[in-house]
């Protein structure tokens, strides 16, 4: 019986064990995350998807809030530092750069002082040295985000204060520019 | 023989506890992470550039674009305010306040997220009573005031999306105005 227990008590401690494999192993072997969801929707960089009816959509795969409306873009940072422009409504929108593990890198609203105009820059450490060092030419006014890796999402939510506009709203998202700046 | 059973002893504690365990903690955040008030959950770091190892487990099983910090926070309820699983059988009542933020919405999802009615309904979108709080209904047949129609059969969560709130932000005292989930009559 002591015996039974001892070894009870050992599974418990193996157990213990495999609980911390299983949440440190997870991101990495997750085989439908952030980064498998958006390389399906958006299997080249600087492209463009929207998510304008999300009521109506069979499926939500990024668990969005339906309500509101939405423009998410892929950027190559390899390719140059990426820029995402837009000039929005001035009802609540909001902006979320994502690493490929999902992580939010960088997220701010217009409520922060923004306005209308969604100029930001997101640059890699290296473009982030470069930048410091004045080698890079950018706009004055430019959002500037550092990103860990080259890989990255961004996402724009707009709300639209009531249904009649979703379609306006939604055009002015398709709007969105998602490009690499030359250097 | 003995040794063998003691042996199968050991392996079944040590999966159960290990998968059963992981799977307990990345359900709603029962263990790490999660910020529970009655029927509503949040994992507060999921819009963290550095999450613990338990939300970063969490992201990459949902698969979801997380809110950022600064853009707000989405509670999510799978049962009512007595601990029952919400169902499509019943009409619940939604009672109470919501924390200090810019609007918020309320949508009923499937299980996958999918939202299973027409629409949810939004801070601006609602009637209050003098007291500024809410009374929201969420059935299948017509029900007074603000109506939330679902459809379909099974069960279904609630999400409450706080859009630019101070909840969390160290500067707010209302963390605990949370509305109740109340179950009035299931068919």
């Amino acid at each position: 019986m002591t015996r039974s227990l001892l070894y009870a008590l050992g599974g418990l401690l193996l157990g213990l064990l495999i609980h911390l494999v299983v949440i440190l192993t997870l991101p990495a072997l997750a085989q439908d995350g952030v980064a498998a969801r958006v390389d399906t929707v958006l299997p080249d960089a600087n492209r463009t998807v929207l998510f304008g009816d999300l009521h109506t959509d069979d499926a939500n795969p990024f668990r969005l809030d339906p309500d509101l409306t939405y423009a998410l873009c892929k950027l190559n940072l390899k390719q140059g530092p990426g820029e995402v422009v837009a000039t929005l409504p001035t009802s609540f929108w909001s902006v979320a750069v994502y690493g490929r593990d999902g992580t939010v890198i960088y997220s701010t609203t217009n409520r922060d002082g923004i306005g209308q105009s969604l100029d930001m820059g997101i640059f890699d450490p290296g473009q982030t040295r470069l930048l410091a060092e004045q080698k890079i030419d950018i706009n004055a006014g430019l959002l500037i985000v550092e990103a860990p890796s080259d890989e990255v999402f961004v996402l724009v939510r707009l709300a639209p204060p009531q249904a009649a506009v979703r379609a306006r709203y939604q055009a002015d998202l398709a709007r969105l520019n998602c490009h690499n700046i030359k250097i | 023989m003995r040794f063998l059973l003691n042996l199968v002893l050991l392996l079944v504690v040590a999966l159960g506890t290990g998968f059963g365990l992981s799977w307990y903690a990345l359900s709603d955040g029962r263990l790490f992470g999660a910020y529970q008030s009655g029927p509503w959950s949040t994992w507060l770091r999921s819009g963290a550039p550095d999450p613990d190892p338990y939300t970063r487990a969490y992201l990459a099983r949902t698969g979801a674009l997380q809110l950022g910090l600064s853009e707000g926070i989405q509670l999510i309820a799978n049962s009512d305010s007595d601990g029952k699983p919400l169902s499509r059988d019943c009409r619940y009542r939604i009672d109470g306040s919501t924390p200090t933020a810019t609007f918020w919405t309320l949508v009923p999802v499937a299980a996958d997220g999918s939202p299973i009615g027409q629409s949810g309904v939004s801070s601006s979108q609602i009637a209050r009573a003098n007291d500024g709080s809410i009374q929201i209904y969420v059935s299948r047949g017509l029900a007074p005031y603000n109506w939330i129609e679902i459809a379909g059969e099974g069960s279904f969560t609630l999400v409450l999306t706080l859009y630019d709130t101070t909840l969390f932000s160290g500067i707010s005292s209302n963390r605990t105005t949370m509305p109740s989930i109340i179950r009035e009559a299931c068919a």
